[in-house]
C-alpha cells in the first residue's frame, strides 16, 4: 500500500468512514448535553448562531463570489422582527422564524440587485454601508415603535414534548439541541445546494462570470437569489440571539458582528462546505479563551481590564494564522491529509459497444482500496 | 548564423514555467552583437514564456548571459538596467497615460539629460505619435499602440530589444510597416534585436538567425536562408 | 439662500476630512487593488501618538509631522512585512490581515494610552474662539477652524497631485496602477512603489486623524470609526482608482450631510432628523450613483477578457 491511500468514492469504507465521523460528532454532542453546564451550553448555542451565520456568508463569497459585510443586518432585522413580533403581538416564535426569514430573503434580493452592477471592492463597501445603517434603523425603531432603550428577546420556552421545564437548565440544554439542528439543517441546505446544478452554476459565476453566462447561466438571477437565500439564512442566525439573548438593543448586530463573521469564514476556509463550521467554533472558543485568559499587563499604562488585551491578542493571532493556513483551517488539514489519503471518484463504465452487450454489465470494482 | 559577430545573448539550458507547469524544457539560443533573431513557434510553444524569463518576469533556471553578465537572479528593474527592453505581447501600453508619458515611464531607468532630445528623435520616426502627444494612449488605434509600445521600449536606450508577437493584431499593412521599422532600427542604429512570432514569411525576411520552438525546446536554428530552406519548418510555418 | 452657503461651507470642513482619508485609500487602492480597513484605526494610531509627543511637551504642529512621519515608516513596514507575504498566499489573505489589523490597532491603542477609552483632550490646530469667523453677506459666518481645516487639507491635495503628476515617483505610482507588468518590463521597481503608495497612505490617514481630533478638541478608540466608513463610502463614491474622485466624492459627501441634517430641522423642528440619518441619505445617494456608474463618478472600468 502507498501513500496517500486512495479511497473511491460512495465505496463501502467511504460510507463506514462518514458514518464514524458523524456518531463522533453526534457522540459528542450527546456528551456536552448530558455533562455540559448551562453556561457552557450557552456558549456552544452562541458558536452554532455565528456558524449558521458564517455558513450563510460562505453560500454567497466562498461559492458565488459575491462579498458582504452586510450580513450582520440580515442577522439583525430577523433577530428584530423575532423579538417584536412575539413581544408585542405574542406571535408564535416558529412563525416568527418563518416570516424573519421571509423579510431576510426580500432585503437580500433588493441588496443583490445592486450587487449586479458592483464589482468586489465596490460591493465590499456598500454592504458595509449597509451594515452601518442598520444601527440607526434600530435605534429609530426603538425609540418610535417600541420606545424603550432595548428590545426584549423571545425568551423561547422547551415545547412540552420535549419533556423539558421553563427553568434556566432546561432552557440552555433545549437551545443548545435546537442551535444544533438549525445548523445542521442549514449546513444541509448549503450542501445539497452546492452540489445540485445550482451549486456548480454559483460556482461557475464566481470564476468567469462572462463564461458562466455563455454556458447558458441566468446571472442576473443566479446572483439574486443566492444573495437572498444567503440572506435568509443568516435570518436563522438572527433568530437564533433572538432566542438566546435576554435583551437586544442597536448595537447587536453592528458592523462588528459582520467581521466576526468573515473572520469565521476565512479562518476556518471559505469555499469548502465545513470550513465555517469549523472556523465559527475556533473564533468563538478562541475569542472565549482570550477573554478569560489574558493577561492584564499592567506593566502598559492604558488597559484596565484584559478586554483589550484580549482583543489586541485575537487580532494578532488571526493575521499570524493567515500565514500558516491561508485556506483556512479546513484548507489546512486538507492539504496535509492529501498526504496520507485521498478520495477518488469511482473509474467510469466503458461506454457499452454495440457488438458487446455484456461491456456495461462490469461493474466498477467496489470499496477498492489501492 | 554569421560567426564573426560577437553573442549578445546566450541561453543555455533553460527552463522556466508558471507554478507547476513547466513551458520550457532547456532551451538554447544565441542572439549576436547587431542582428535580427527571430523564434517562430506555434501557440503554446513557449514564445512568450521565454520573452518573460529572459526579462525576469518568471522563475527561471539555467544560464542566461548577456554581454558576458548573468542575469539570471537579476530582478527585472535590472535586466532594464543592464540594456535589455521588451515589448510585451498585447502591446502593455499604459491606458491611462498619454503618450508622452508612456514615453517618458520608458526612459524611467534612464537618469537627467538625452531624454528631451529622445523624445524627439522617436516623435520623428513615429510623426503620428507626435501628433497625438497629449492624447491618452488608450485611444490610440492597435497599431499607434504598436509604435507606441516599442519606441517606449526604445526611450530606455537598450542594446537588445524583445519584441513579443508585435503583428498580432494588426493589419497586414500595418504589419508590413511595423516590420519596415525594426529593419530599420537594426541597419541604421545597430539595435539588437530579438522577435517572436506566428507570422514566419515577414519576420524571415527581416532575420539574419532562426529559431524554432516546439513545445519548451529549440527544434530548429539557422540563417534565415537555412531555415527558408528546411522542408519541415517550410510546411510548418511558411505554409509552401 | 444665506442658510444654504451657511451648511455648504459647514459641510465642507468635514467633507474635507473624509476625502483626505478616501484619498489614503485610493493611493493604495490603486497600486495593489486591496482595501485597507485598518486605514482608519491605522490613522488612530497615529493620532494617538501625535497626542503623546505633544503630551511630552512638543508643539501640536511638530508633534503631528513627527507622527505623519512615523506613520510613514510604519505604513511601509506593514507593506512590506505583511500584506505583500499574504497577497502571494490567496486572494482572501489581504482583506483578513487588514481586518486583523483592524482590530489589533484599536486595541492597541487602548493599551499603550491610558484614557484613550473615554477620551484624550486633543489641542486645537486653529483658532476656535466663539468669535474667531469671518462675516459673510446673508449672516453667513466662516469659521477660522473649517478654514483651517479645508485649507490644509486642499494643501495636501495640491502636494500629492504634483507628486502624482510631475515627479518620477508619481509617474512610476502611476504606471504601477495603470499596468503593473509593463511597468516592471519599463524598469520600476514595483515592490518598492507599493512600499511608498502604504506609506504615503498612512502618513496622509495621520493627518486626517489629526484634523478630526483637531475639530473634536479630542480623540478616543471610537473616533476614526464613523470618519473611516463616510470616507471609505466617498472613496466608493468617486471611483475607487481615482485622487480626484476621493476629493470630489469627499466633499460631496460632507455637504449632503450637512445639508441632510440642517434642512429638515429648519423645516419641521429641531430634532426630526439627526446626523446619522443624514448618512443613510447619503447612502442611498451613493447606491443610486453607483447603480448607473458602477466604479464611482470618475474611477476607470476596465474591459476584462475572458
Amino acid at each position: 500500500m502507498t501513500m496517500p491511500i486512495k479511497i473511491r468514492e460512495s465505496s463501502p469504507l467511504h460510507w463506514a468512514l462518514r458514518v464514524v465521523g458523524v456518531s463522533a460528532l453526534a457522540a459528542i454532542a450527546v456528551y456536552f448535553a448530558s455533562n455540559a453546564a448551562p453556561s457552557t451550553l450557552g456558549k456552544i448555542t452562541e458558536a452554532c448562531t455565528l456558524a449558521i451565520a458564517a455558513v450563510s456568508l460562505n453560500l454567497l463569497l466562498g461559492f458565488n463570489g459575491q462579498i458582504s459585510l452586510g450580513h450582520s443586518t440580515f442577522a439583525g432585522l430577523a433577530a428584530f422582527t423575532a423579538g417584536y413580533s412575539v413581544n408585542a403581538w405574542h406571535w408564535n416564535p416558529w412563525v416568527s422564524l418563518g416570516v424573519a426569514c421571509v423579510l431576510c430573503f426580500a432585503l437580500g434580493l433588493l441588496l443583490g440587485l445592486p450587487a449586479l452592477r458592483l464589482k468586489g471592492p465596490y460591493l465590499a463597501l456598500v454592504t458595509l454601508a449597509v451594515a452601518f445603517v442598520w444601527p440607526t434603523v434600530a435605534r429609530k425603531f426603538l425609540q418610535q415603535t417600541v420606545k424603550a432603550s432595548t428590545l426584549k428577546g423571545m425568551r423561547l420556552r422547551p415545547p412540552t414534548w420535549t419533556g423539558l421545564a421553563n427553568n434556566r437548565v432546561d432552557r440552555a440544554l433545549f437551545l443548545f439541541w435546537l442551535s444544533l439542528v438549525l445548523l445542521v439543517i442549514t449546513y444541509a441546505i448549503v450542501r445539497n445546494l452546492r452540489k445540485s446544478r445550482i451549486g456548480r452554476s454559483l460556482v461557475a459565476v464566481r470564476d468567469n462570470e462572462t463564461a458562466a453566462a455563455v454556458m447558458g447561466v441566468n446571472l442576473p438571477f443566479t446572483k439574486t437569489v443566492t444573495f437572498g437565500i444567503s440572506a435568509a439564512l443568516a435570518g436563522v442566525a438572527g433568530w437564533l440571539a433572538a432566542a438566546q439573548l435576554a435583551t437586544l438593543d442597536e448595537n447587536s448586530f453592528s458592523i462588528l458582528t459582520s467581521i466576526k463573521y468573515l473572520l469565521a469564514l476565512f479562518l476556518g476556509g471559505a469555499a469548502t462546505l465545513a470550513g465555517p463550521v469549523v472556523g465559527a467554533f475556533t473564533y468563538f472558543f478562541a475569542d472565549d479563551l482570550l477573554k478569560t485568559n489574558a493577561p492584564k499587563w499592567d506593566f502598559l499604562p492604558g488597559p484596565l481590564s484584559k478586554g483589550p488585551v484580549a482583543s489586541f491578542l485575537l487580532g494578532v493571532l488571526v493575521i499570524v494564522f493567515v500565514f500558516i493556513a491561508p485556506l483556512g483551517l479546513v484548507g489546512f488539514v486538507k492539504a496535509q491529509g492529501r498526504k496520507l489519503a485521498v478520495v477518488v471518484p469511482p473509474p467510469l463504465r466503458p461506454a457499452p459497444k454495440a457488438s458487446d452487450p455484456t461491456a456495461h454489465a462490469s461493474p466498477a470494482p467496489a470499496g477498492e482500496v489501492e | 548564423m554569421t560567426p564573426e559577430r560577437a553573442p549578445l545573448l546566450e541561453v543555455r539550458d533553460l527552463v522556466a514555467g508558471y507554478g507547476a507547469v513547466q513551458v520550457l524544457t532547456g532551451l538554447d539560443i544565441t542572439v549576436a552583437e547587431g542582428e535580427v533573431a527571430v523564434m517562430l513557434g506555434a501557440n503554446g510553444a513557449g514564445k512568450t514564456t521565454t520573452m518573460r524569463a529572459i526579462s525576469g518576469m518568471i522563475n527561471r533556471k539555467g544560464t542566461i548571459t548577456f554581454r558576458g553578465e548573468a542575469l539570471t537572479r537579476r530582478a527585472p528593474d535590472e535586466i532594464v538596467r543592464m540594456g535589455i527592453a521588451q515589448v510585451p505581447q498585447g502591446r502593455g501600453t499604459f491606458t491611462d497615460l498619454t503618450v508622452e508619458e508612456n514615453l517618458r515611464a520608458g526612459a524611467y531607468v534612464r537618469k537627467g539629460s538625452g531624454i528631451e532630445a529622445d523624445l524627439e528623435e522617436w516623435f520623428g520616426v513615429f510623426p503620428r505619435l507626435r501628433e497625438r502627444r497629449s492624447q491618452k494612449a488608450g485611444g490610440l488605434s492597435g497599431g499607434e499602440q504598436q509604435m507606441l509600445a516599442i519606441a517606449r521600449a526604445l526611450m530606455s536606450r537598450p542594446k537588445l530589444l524583445l519584441c513579443d508577437e508585435p503583428s498580432l493584431g494588426l493589419a497586414p499593412i500595418i504589419t508590413q510597416e511595423l516590420f519596415d521599422v525594426l529593419k530599420r532600427l537594426n541597419t541604421e542604429q545597430g539595435l539588437s534585436i530579438l522577435i517572436v512570432e506566428q507570422n514566419a514569411n515577414l519576420a524571415l525576411r527581416i532575420a539574419h538567425s532562426v529559431f524554432v520552438l516546439e513545445t519548451g525546446s529549440i527544434v530548429a536554428s539557422g540563417t534565415a536562408q537555412e531555415i527558408s530552406n528546411n522542408d519541415a519548418v517550410r510546411t510548418a510555418y511558411l505554409g509552401y | 439662500m444665506g442658510h444654504l452657503l451657511q451648511y455648504i461651507l459647514n459641510g465642507l470642513a468635514r467633507g474635507s476630512i473624509y476625502s483626505l482619508i478616501a484619498l489614503g485609500l485610493v493611493v493604495i487602492y490603486r497600486g495593489t487593488g486591496h482595501l485597507n480597513f485598518a486605514q482608519g484605526e491605522m490613522a488612530l494610531f497615529a493620532t494617538f501618538g501625535a497626542w503623546w509627543i505633544n503630551d511630552h511637551g512638543f508643539p501640536l504642529w511638530i508633534s503631528i509631522l513627527l507622527a505623519a512621519l512615523g506613520a510613514f515608516v510604519g505604513g511601509g513596514l506593514i507593506e512590506y512585512s505583511l500584506i505583500r507575504p499574504a497577497a502571494k498566499k490567496s486572494p482572501f489573505a489581504v482583506v483578513v490581515i487588514t481586518i486583523g489589523l483592524f482590530q489589533a490597532f484599536n486595541s492597541l491603542s487602548g493599551l499603550l494610552f491610558k484614557g484613550a477609552a473615554t477620551g484624550l483632550p486633543f489641542g486645537t490646530l486653529f483658532p476656535d474662539a466663539p468669535s474667531d469667523f469671518f462675516r459673510l453677506p446673508g449672516g453667513v459666518i466662516w469659521r477660522y477652524e473649517n478654514i483651517g481645516v479645508l485649507v490644509t487639507v486642499v494643501i495636501i491635495t495640491v502636494l500629492l497631485f504634483v507628486l502624482f503628476q510631475k515627479t518620477k515617483i508619481g509617474l512610476a505610482m502611476r504606471m504601477v496602477a495603470n499596468n503593473a507588468d509593463s511597468a516592471k518590463l519599463a524598469g520600476v521597481p514595483t515592490n518598492k512603489v507599493l512600499m511608498l503608495s502604504w506609506a504615503l497612505s498612512a502618513a496622509i490617514g495621520t493627518i486626517g486623524g489629526c484634523l478630526v481630533a483637531g475639530i473634536n478638541a479630542n480623540v478616543s478608540l471610537g473616533t476614526m470609526f464613523g470618519v473611516f466608513l463616510l470616507a471609505s463610502a466617498a472613496a466608493t463614491l468617486g471611483g475607487l482608482d481615482s485622487p480626484i474622485g476621493a476629493v470630489v466624492g469627499g466633499l460631496s459627501l460632507g455637504v449632503v450631510e450637512s445639508l441632510v441634517t440642517n434642512y429638515p430641522n429648519d423645516w419641521w423642528g429641531s430634532t426630526y432628523i439627526g446626523a446619522d440619518t443624514a448618512i443613510a441619505v447619503a447612502f442611498v445617494i451613493i447606491l443610486v450613483v453607483l447603480l448607473v456608474k458602477p466604479s464611482g463618478l470618475f474611477g476607470s472600468t476596465r474591459v476584462e477578457r475572458v
